[in-house]
This record gives C-alpha cells, sequence and structure tokens, in this order.
C-alpha cells in the first residue's frame, strides 16, 4: 500500500526497491528508517557499533536496553542531532535532517532539568508556535485530544505536574502531525497511573499506521506499547522480534537450589524446564512454569535446599533472548538477588 | 526461543494489513491548495514565529521589564541634579546628555545580558532548545533569534531612556539628531546581545546570574558608563578601551559633538561581535558530536 499522506514519485520509487528485497511481508510497506552499519563513538566509548536495522512504515517499535546501550545516540541520530561516524542513515527515504526539515518526524526527548518546556508562558502558547513552526500542522483539536491536555492550555509551563509536562510534551511531538514519533524514555519520571494513561496515548497513535519509535529501559512498557521490540545492548543489536516472544522469554524463570548428586538428564525431564545447569552441587534450571517444575522436584523427591527462584527482570529477559551474560551458577547457599521463592507442595 | 538473534532475517512485523498513514481527522484534503499556501507562507514563516513568541515572552516577564527598564531610568533620575544637568563633560556634550547616552547604553546592555544569559542557560539546560532543533525550525535561527529578540528588546528601553531623558533631564535635540542617536546606540548594542546569548550557551545555570551581574557591572562601571572615561584614573582608561559599553557610549557621545566617527570603535565592536560568535558556534559544534546540542 502506497502512503497515502505524501505520495511522491521519489517515494513510490523507494518503495519499489524495498519490494525487490523478499522481507516475507504480504503487501508492499515503505521502509519508515534504515540503519546500515553505523557506527558512533562518543571519544573513546564506542555508542553503536555496526547498527543494521530496518523498520517498516506503521510499525511501534520499543527500542530496549539498560542505560548506556544506545538507544538514545539511536534516537539523536534518527533525529539528525548527531552525525554518526561510519554507516548509513535513511529516514523516510533521505537523510535525517531532511526528514526534520519536512516536517515529517516529531520526537519528545528526554527532558533535561526541569520539565524542558519554556517558562513564563501558557500552554497553549507553546502548542501555537511549535505548529507554526510546521508548514502543515496537526489540527489543534486533534493534538489536544490526541494528548490529553485540553484542561492544560490555559496553564503556565511552569505550573505543571511532572505527568501534565510529559503530555504537554506529547502534543508537542505530535504537533506536526508526523509521519514517525521518537520517544525517547516518555514516562522515566511518571507514576504508575500517568503512565498507564501515556501508554493508551502511545498506542491509540500507532494504530494510526503511524511509526513508533520508543526507546524505554522498561521490559513492560516496550511490552505494553510495541509489536516490535529490538533489544540494544553496548552499542549492538542483541535480538529483535516481536513483543509477545520477548514476553515469553522473560516468563521464563530460575528456579535455582542444591542437591547432593545433581542429574542432569533427569532434571531436564522436570515440568517446564527448557534449560539446566549444572556446576558441583549447585543447580540452576529455566523453567516456563515455575511451580510445576517445583512441584515435580518434589513428587520425585529430589532431596533440594536452598531453593530459589528469580522472576521476570529485564536482565534475565537478555539472558534468556540472547543466551549471553550469564551469572556462574550459584554453589551452596549463594543468592544473588533472588525474588519471590517458589513453594514446594 | 523464536526470538531471531543479530544476522538472522526478520521474521517477525505485524502481518496485518497496513492501515494507511492516518490523517489528522479533520486535516484538510485538498494537498495541492496546501501546498501553494505554504509557499505564499514562505521559509521565514517559522523564523517569524518563534522571534515573536521569544519577544512575546521578554515582554511578559516582568522581572525582565523590571530589572531593564527599571535601572537606566531610575539611575538617570537619581545621577541628575540641578547643579550638574549643565555642567560640560565631553567636548560640548552636558552631563543631562551624557547621562542619557549612558544610561540608554546601560539599559541594553542589562536588557540584552538578562534577555540571554541566565534565561537562557536554563532553557537550554532544561531541553527545550533541544526539542526546537527536532521541529522544522532552521537550526541556525535557533541563535540568531535570540539575538534579534534581544535587539528587539534593547531598542524600546534606549527609547524609553530617551523619553525620560527629553521629558525629566531637559535634554533637547533635534529630530534627526533623536533618530541618529537611537539608530547608533542601538546598531551598537549588538555586542550586548552576542554577549548575553554567549553566556546563556558558554556558562553553566548556577553560574549564570553571577557572570550576568558581573558583566554588568563591569561593563558599566569600568565602562565609563557611570563616570565618564576622562575622569578615571588613566589605568582603568586603558581597561575602557577595551570594553565595547565604552565605545557602544563613546559613538554616541562622539556623534552629538559632532565628531568623526573613530574607527577604532566600530573594530573593537565588531571584534566583540566575532569572537563571541566564534565562541556560540564552537560550543554548538562541540554539543553536537557529544550528541547534546
Amino acid at each position: 500500500m502506497a502512503d497515502l499522506r505524501r505520495g511522491e514519485p521519489r517515494e513510490l520509487a523507494m518503495v519499489a526497491a524495498s519490494q525487490a528485497v523478499p522481507q516475507g511481508l504480504p503487501g508492499i510497506r515503505p521502509v519508515a528508517l534504515s540503519f546500515d552499519g553505523v557506527t558512533h563513538r562518543y571519544g573513546q566509548r564506542t555508542a553503536l557499533d555496526q547498527l543494521q536495522l530496518e523498520v517498516t512504515q506503521g510499525q511501534v517499535v520499543a527500542l530496549l536496553g539498560p542505560n548506556g546501550a544506545g538507544k538514545s545516540t539511536t534516537i539523536s541520530i534518527l533525529l539528525g542531532l548527531v552525525r554518526p561516524r561510519e554507516g548509513r542513515v535513511e529516514v523516510l527515504g533521505s537523510d535525517p535532517r531532511r526528514a526534520v526539515a519536512d516536517g515529517r518526524v516529531g520526537a519528545m526527548l528526554q527532558a533535561g532539568s526541569g520539565v524542558g518546556l519554556p517558562p513564563g508562558v501558557r500552554v497553549a502558547q507553546v502548542l501555537g508556535l511549535v505548529r507554526r513552526l510546521y508548514r502543515r500542522p496537526a489540527p489543534l483539536e486533534w493534538i489536544v485530544e490526541r494528548a490529553d491536555i485540553g484542561p492544560l492550555l490555559r496553564r503556565r509551563t511552569d505550573r505543571l505536574s511532572g505527568g501534565q509536562a510529559q503530555r504537554v510534551r506529547f502534543a508537542i511531538a505530535i504537533a506536526g502531525g508526523p509521519d514517525i514519533l521518537f520517544l525517547d524514555e516518555p514516562t522515566s519520571a511518571m507514576d504508575v497511573e500517568s503512565r498507564r494513561g501515556f501508554w493508551t496515548m502511545m498506542r491509540t497513535f500507532g494504530d494510526e499506521g503511524r511509526t513508533v519509535v520508543l526507546a524505554t529501559h522498561h521490559l513492560a512498557e516496550a511490552d505494553q506499547i510495541a509489536d516490535r521490540v529490538i533489544v540494544l545492548n553496548r552499542g549492538r543489536l542483541v535480538a529483535d522480534g516481536p513483543s509477545a516472544t520477548l514476553k515469553a522469554a522473560v516468563a521464563t524463570r530460575r528456579v535455582r537450589f542444591v542437591t547432593d548428586h545433581p542429574d542432569a538428564t533427569g532434571l531436564s525431564r522436570l515440568t517446564g524446564v527448557t534449560d539446566v545447569t549444572v556446576c558441583g552441587t549447585g543447580v540452576s534450571l529455566d523453567s516456563l512454569d515455575a511451580d510445576a517444575t517445583i512441584r515435580d522436584l518434589v513428587a520425585r523427591e529430589v532431596h533440594f535446599r536452598d531453593l530459589e527462584v528469580t522472576g521476570a527482570g529485564l536482565e534475565q529477559a537478555f539472558v534468556a533472548v540472547t543466551g549471553c551474560g550469564v551469572a556462574a551458577p550459584p554453589t551452596g547457599g549463594a543468592a544473588a538477588g533472588g525474588a519471590a521463592a517458589g513453594g514446594g507442595g | 526461543m523464536s526470538l531471531h538473534l543479530v544476522g538472522e532475517p526478520p521474521a517477525d512485523a505485524p502481518a496485518a494489513g497496513l492501515v494507511p498513514v492516518g490523517l489528522p481527522v479533520d486535516q484538510p484534503a485538498g494537498r495541492d491548495g496546501a501546498e501553494a499556501g505554504d509557499a505564499r507562507r514562505g521559509r521565514l514563516a517559522p523564523l517569524w514565529a518563534f522571534a515573536s513568541f521569544e519577544v512575546g515572552r521578554l515582554v511578559r516577564s516582568w522581572k525582565f521589564l523590571a530589572i531593564t527598564v527599571g535601572f537606566p531610568v531610575v539611575f538617570y533620575l537619581l545621577f541628575l541634579s540641578d547643579h550638574t544637568a549643565g555642567r560640560i563633560i565631553d567636548g560640548t556634550v552636558a552631563w543631562r546628555v551624557y547621562l542619557m547616552v549612558s544610561m540608554c547604553s546601560f539599559g541594553s546592555l542589562v536588557a540584552a545580558l538578562n534577555a540571554g544569559g541566565t534565561r537562557l542557560s536554563m532553557e537550554r539546560a532544561s531541553g527545550w532548545a533541544r526539542q526546537l532543533r527536532v521541529t522544522p525550525l532552521p537550526a541556525w535561527s535557533y541563535v540568531t533569534t535570540k539575538i534579534v529578540a534581544s535587539m528587539l528588546v534593547t531598542l524600546p528601553v534606549i527609547a524609553l531612556v530617551e523619553v525620560v531623558g527629553a521629558g525629566f533631564g531637559g535634554v533637547r535635540l533635534s529630530a534627526p539628531e533623536w533618530v541618529g542617536l537611537t539608530a547608533l546606540l542601538w546598531a551598537t548594542s549588538l555586542p550586548f546581545a552576542v554577549l548575553g546569548v554567549f553566556v546563556g550557551f558558554l556558562v553553566a545555570t548556577d553560574a549564570a546570574f553571577p557572570v550576568v551581574t558581573g558583566l554588568m557591572f563591569v561593563l558599566g562601571y569600568f565602562g565609563g558608563l557611570f563616570t565618564p572615561v576622562g575622569f578615571m584614573p588613566r589605568a582603568l582608561q586603558i581597561v575602557a578601551r577595551a570594553l565595547p559599553s565604552y565605545h557602544n557610549e563613546a559613538l554616541a557621545l562622539a556623534a552629538l559633538d559632532g565628531r568623526t566617527l573613530d574607527a577604532s570603535h566600530w573594530l573593537v565592536l565588531g571584534a566583540y561581535v566575532a569572537v563571541l560568535g566564534v565562541g556560540i558556534a564552537w560550543k554548538h559544534r562541540v554539543e553536537e558530536a557529544r550528541g547534546i546540542a
């Protein structure tokens, strides 16, 4: 399906080009953004390492990773704020700066000190300014409704709560009616309530067929919003897939205990177990259903002690997804930040 | 594990039929009509929008107005007394005229330093400046608009001090003299505007206020805006000649005195604009390289 908003010939050519690359996708999906061998360094530190990435239009993508993974650098590059040292980046088929100048992208960046809005003016004035910066701004009512800022329009920007300020910043980000919306850790300073409301906003925006790229280190956020999750770590793309798959990976629990004569083969047959690591008397099981695994352990009369079940966490998700960075299996009573201990019964 | 790792072809992407990129519901459908309108609005529309927003913000800020308008006017009235007003200070220029000119200089200095300075430093730290960089507002226009906005607020300050000079100080000039004086004082306040933006760009937020206050004092006092340079010790006169505030005032006084406008004044003022401008550009580049611009 051609981009109905801006059917320029150059784009059609680009669409055709992307069609030539077999992607196993039905129909024609224009490329929203692409990274080709992109490397960027800040001094000695490598922020992005040979990043290869393509996002088609209409996807809601989460860039997930711990702090320092390269998420903000990725977004800065996509917005033309940073020029990468190596590689090629295209946004909507052109240079990122071109896309920004054409008003086709919107962004909500991390706020510095304060709320990231100019003080001493009313919300409506800031929004008015930003709309006037675009040649084809989105209608005011549409922005107000999408960002849920109706009651805030008359308020002064320096008298907003954190959550309200973020909604105003979201309104600013969508003021140009962008084809691609970039959000860099938008909910980091929000309480649970505001965060949920914000998720709905982002989701609604994505449901219109626009592209959304969200950088976050909250797994739940990526899970709630994105169709596709891209996991970055130390500037490298470590995993890429639909969020449902990541969710399954995260559903994995790690069951650890100590037993005198561990039998790896026997343990691997326990209910729910997907992986077994044995180190001396220490056993570490990855299980999709920790409760069932433990019931099975008891039923098979495995004499375990120092039982520990660690739950879902981004760290574990990374481990599950990438199969790397696994900490040494615990021996004896070594407990490394265990969460709830599952009861056997 | 079905999540594919790097190197494998993407196996994902929601297969659901692509929804056409959503038009905001009530956006005008007639694209061609819109294009024609855009062409008429021209490239400068975002610039104009931003400049008027900035000036509006400055004018609505009572703190800003109190400082920029209050200081020079109050000082003028304080320093003017009946028995000194007519004393000749510089060539044929009397104290009442000298004081009006120097308070115009001081007013534009204070206005420009406060328009940039702390406000700009805070604004940049807050991320608002960065937010504007991801709109179609051209990258260079942030700095230029800040300078232009400063210049736009210095003009009314100069005019106001002149009105007070004429009304309360008994300054009598011909119409061309008033216009020429205003134009000259205004044009030569450009280094102040650039200096304000320079401070906002290069000084951290918590240091910006003391720096602005310090500059107001140094440029005001040592530039000869409170004491005529001719009355200063020789060493301080040398210092004064290195400051833009001195040259800003000296040009206006020379014009009123009917002397030729010495090129050295213009050179020093131009050098300030150039050096400070390079400083801003340098800072901009550093931030860009670090990805924090």
